[in-house]
């Protein structure tokens, strides 16, 4: 599986984790491990088991194989309590009866450091969290962002080995979303605390992440930077969920891919042997649409087509075109100001479709 | 907290639902409740203010107000810790028999009192199951202060705990969570996050309790001996004074505790915002 | 603003003493008023009628008198309710030094359940220590015209008769009514005719509208209103018009006169309190008990003499006792159960 391998002595290891709840299989064989101050992604759809992993790791809940390791430490049988994680629930669960400092005070409280020592420390971390006029005020009078960073501050209070954040932010408005997303993530940053955030979102994963490891189903289908898994990505699964992708099926023939009439160059061949089956995955920006005789060196001729739909998306244009040769598929496409003004286009117009860079899979590699 | 109903025009002008429906509730009431309540007061006073004092002041009234008031103390103690932890066991943990228990911890309203106080002498008394083992060694629990209690703690046994439960079951699994993964051990969260969420559900559970303790009659009469200055409290002062046809004086103590109780449940609607869980 | 004491360690010492401040205000139970620590202790259970003469009278005279004698004095503790109640409170359990009965019927009870072991029978007068009879009480001005117990049992009447199964005053009711229709049924024919004793009976029940637990809880009701007539003892009646109430009291032809005797709870009472006991329950029958008793309207059963000093008594034409109908052995189940219970009220 390719992935990207930190270089010193991980701060987190998921090794082999398997779970199931009576005869589902939640978890199959989760491997994945977090680097000193790295954020990691587990992105996924509901039901794809990256709550179950989260909860795993901070010791909510067991493994039914596997084990998790911080800092060196094997954590596996150790229960919630000593191990030493912060986690960030997805409401947040602050405790509604004490007010803010309270709240990032409690975990020196019942570790018995001195007052002045949790003073201190709140201090610190209400200056790092900028709520420090907000110290006196009870959880139920804060807004969506800032419980989250007090949530954040209780966490960081006792030095937690690892952060871990459950779907943080779906509770936000769409406007906040952003903004704060980039707030935690220069945060995070700041502090250099190892942190696993969980979400649905593929553009909070693209965001946040320093990595991202892709779930289906309780398999982990691929981790790696953002720029990995966006534009190579290892199953049609983790390519349709980041971002959006047109999938053709053909097959090798002398090396080359055969689809339909045309043939395509292709540089990985190695992985793939003449005459078997492929996917070609290949994203709307990187379709250009030509004039049927105007196609330049750096694109792959794929197939002439005919302008099917067009809608105006604001910063581009959403083009869907029907391949003129069998099959017939629909190919979506995204353009551009520069090519909308180079080239308009109208439906029913005859264009050529030219790719720039694609992916090839083997057929069948769904993720299933 | 005041009406939350929709202020939704139903009427082109004036809307006499209003105060037709809140007429019916009160001519309800009148008959059934307040004019019993009324008749109590009036009646007290009616021999005039000297004699409901002097009757208010007679040492064996004086001292059932005190037992009454000391023997629901303790079987209000016992009941909310004892509430508190049932409700705590009985939410977290699942087992074969939780749902009888439940059950079987809400039966003693159901009971008749008198037949509560006669199962306490069956179990306990000189000639009782477990009374006639301890008859020897001196130790007689009936016809005591402390059968008092023990009639008490049956009587009102679910009532702390069905405020408190409700609270367990709708407390959010979470903030456990939180406080586990934070660092804190199950006593620690209790102490810290669970219990203060409960303050209002126990102090209203202890009210109730307190409140239908003072009045119990039916069970105190058949444990306790009934002896005054002793071992009567102030309903079975009321109910000796009445047989004795000395009605003023029964009903001075009626007062007294048809106050206490008016004092009680104002605190629990007045404080209510307070004691109200998040 | 600080909170105030934000130091754990104080918290938790206010908290602590504020528990306790709580406990001793709140938890301690109250002490006994009248204390004489020194002194002995009698626990009475009586039937209820006897509340006002034992408290107010032979309580504190019988104190002095062992004061005087023994140097220490006597502490009372009394239950009252109705005779039945108390012989059955007792039988539980209830820690009674002596009883007082309406009925020797409970007494025997009492010696069946061990819990007297003593023959009071052969105390002087089979230790009965007073006796009154029972009579029927009306409204002022008697506005129905009641003149006897047949009376009673004119349709529409409104009865108040406390519940037999409770109330020993209840069952001497019974009793007065049954033999008073007997005897006039003699007179009339010549023999007691048992049918139209009967009939009399549960024609009145019909009356009957209410049925407390005690005579003195009938009595209670009759004082706030309620019913054309009570059947009670003649005391009770007495009481009730001393106190000013408007009643007038009915003294039939022929009557019962019901006997009350005291008992010791043998079960209870220890060695060293016998002789204190045993002092007491002498003391009622003592000329200066008995004079008491008369005083509170109670019949003296040493010395008809006595009775003189109470202007108030009725001369009763035919009095009869429970050895009429062969002593409570019979009485109870022949009349009570036999008749009243199987053939009037459970009908």
């Amino acid at each position: 599986m390719a992935s990207s391998t930190p270089t010193s002595e991980p701060a987190v290891i998921v090794q082999n984790v398997s779970k199931r709840f009576g005869q589902t299989t939640v978890l199959d064989d989760i491997n994945f491990e977090v680097a000193e101050s790295e954020i990691v992604v587990l992105l996924g759809s509901s039901g794809s088991g990256k709550t179950t992993i989260l909860r795993i790791v901070a010791g909510l809940e067991a493994p039914d194989n596997g084990s998790v390791i911080l800092h060196g430490r094997e954590v596996t049988q150790i229960p919630a309590r000593l191990r030493g994680t912060g986690v960030i629930f997805q409401a947040y669960a602050l405790f509604p009866k004490m007010n803010v400092e309270d709240n990032i005070g409690f975990g020196l409280r019942i570790r018995g450091k001195g007052r002045k020592e949790i003073r201190e420390k709140v201090d610190e971390l209400l200056q790092l969290v900028h709520l420090e006029d907000h110290r006196r005020k009870m959880p139920s009078q804060l807004s969506g962002g800032q419980q989250q960073r007090v949530a954040i501050a209780r966490a960081l209070a006792y030095s937690p080995e690892v952060l871990l954040f459950d779907e943080p932010f779906g509770a936000l408005d769409a406007q906040i979303r952003s903004v704060l997303r980039h707030e935690i993530r220069n945060l995070l940053k700041t502090i250099r605390v190892p942190s696993v955030f969980i979400t649905h979102d593929q553009e909070e994963a693209l965001e946040l992440g320093d990595r991202i490891a892709v779930l289906n189903a309780g398999r982990l289908e691929q981790i790696g930077t953002p720029y990995e898994i966006y534009n190579k990505p290892l199953t049609e699964h983790v390519a349709n969920f980041l971002g959006s992708a047109n999938l053709l099926s053909g097959s090798i023939r002398d090396g080359q891919f055969a689809f339909g009439d045309s043939l395509l160059e292709i540089d990985d061949v190695e992985s793939l042997s003449d005459g078997q089956a492929a996917t070609l995955v290949v994203r709307p920006e990187d379709v250009f649409l030509r004039k049927p005789e105007n196609l330049t060196q750096n694109y792959q001729r794929l197939a002439v087509a005919q302008v099917v739909e067009i809608s105006f998306a604001g910063a581009f244009e959403r083009v869907q075109v029907r391949l003129e040769q069998s099959p017939n598929k629909n190919i979506m496409i995204t353009r551009p100001k520069t090519e909308t003004a180079a080239f308009p286009l109208a439906v029913g117009r005859e264009v050529t479709v030219g790719l720039v860079r694609f992916r090839l899979l083997p057929a069948g590699k769904t993720g299933e | 907290m005041s009406a939350n109903l929709s202020g939704v025009r139903h009427t082109r002008g004036f809307d006499l639902v209003k105060p037709l429906s809140i007429t019916v509730i009160i001519a309800v009431m009148l008959p059934l409740v307040l004019l019993p309540l009324a008749s109590i007061f009036i009646f007290g006073t009616s021999s005039g203010l000297d004699k409901f004092w002097a009757a208010l002041m007679a040492p064996e009234a004086i001292f059932a107000l005190k037992l009454s008031i000391v023997t629901s103390f303790w079987a209000t103690v016992f009941n909310v810790f004892f509430g508190l932890f049932a409700a705590y066991v009985l939410s977290k943990y699942n087992f074969w028999g939780r749902n009888a228990l439940i059950v079987t911890i809400s039966l003693p309203t159901a009971i008749p009192t008198a037949v509560a106080g006669f199962a306490l002498l069956l179990l306990w008394g000189p000639y009782g199951t477990l009374g006639r083992l301890l008859e020897p060694q001196g130790i007689q629990i009936m016809f005591t202060a402390a059968a008092i209690i023990l009639a008490n703690i049956f009587v009102t046994f679910p009532l702390a705990f069905g405020v408190i439960k409700p609270v367990f079951d709708t407390m959010s699994s979470s903030l456990e969570e939180a406080a586990a993964t934070i660092g804190a051990t199950r006593w620690q969260t209790f102490w810290h996050v669970t219990l203060p969420s409960l303050r209002g559900a126990i102090v209203g559970g202890a009210l109730l309790t307190f409140a239908r303790s003072v009045g119990e009659f039916g069970s105190t009469i058949l444990v306790s001996g009934n002896l005054a200055s002793r071992t009567q409290t102030a309903p079975l002062y009321i109910f000796a004074k009445f047989n004795e046809g000395q009605v003023e004086a029964a009903n001075a103590i009626a007062i007294v505790l048809a106050l206490l109780s008016f004092m009680i449940f104002s605190i629990l609607f007045f404080a209510r915002d307070w004691l109200e869980a998040d | 603003m600080m909170r105030p004491f934000p130091n754990r360690k104080h918290r938790l010492g206010i908290g602590l003493a504020a528990i306790a401040l709580c406990c001793s205000l709140v938890g301690c139970l109250p002490s006994t008023p009248d204390a004489d620590h020194n002194g002995a202790t009698i626990t009475v259970y009586g039937f209820s009628i006897m509340k006002e003469a034992l408290e107010k009278d032979i309580y504190p005279a019988f104190s002095a008198k062992w004061k005087r004698e023994q140097g220490v004095g006597v502490n009372f503790v009394s239950s009252f309710a109705g005779s039945e109640t108390i012989t059955n409170q007792i039988l539980q359990g209830a820690p009674a030094d002596v009883a007082i009965l309406a009925i020797e019927r409970d007494a025997e009870r009492l010696k069946q359940g061990a819990a007297t072991a003593s023959d009071w029978g052969l105390r002087p007068n089979h230790g009965i220590i007073n006796k009154t009879p029972l009579v029927i009480l009306v409204r002022a001005g008697n506005p129905k015209g009641i003149r006897d117990f047949a009376d009673l049992a004119s349709p529409g009447l409104r009865v108040i008769h406390p519940d037999p199964v409770s109330s020993g005053g209840a069952q001497w009711s019974i009793l007065a009514i049954y033999g008073s229709a007997l005897l006039r049924s003699e007179a009339e024919t010549g023999a007691p005719d048992q049918a139209r004793a009967l009939q009399l009976l549960q024609a009145l029940w019909k009356n009957v509208i209410s049925s407390p637990g005690s005579a003195r809880e009938a009595r209670t009701q009759f004082e706030l209103g309620q019913g054309d007539a009570l059947v009670t003892y003649e005391l009770e009646g007495l009481l009730m018009k001393q106190a000013g109430s408007g009643i007038e009291m009915v003294i039939p032809k022929a009557t019962i006169f019901s006997e009350h005797p005291a008992v010791a709870i043998d079960r209870n009472i220890d060695v060293a309190k016998r002789p204190v006991v045993q002092a007491f329950l002498n003391f009622l029958s003592s000329d200066e008990a008995q004079k008491t008793f008369v005083k509170y309207h109670f019949r003296s059963v040493t010395n008809e003499a006595f009775n003189e000093e109470n202007k108030e008594f009725a001369n009763i034409e035919q009095p009869f006792t429970i050895e009429k109908f062969g002593g409570w052995q019979k009485a109870y189940p022949d009349i009570i159960e036999g008749i009243f219970l199987n053939q009037v009220r459970n009908r």
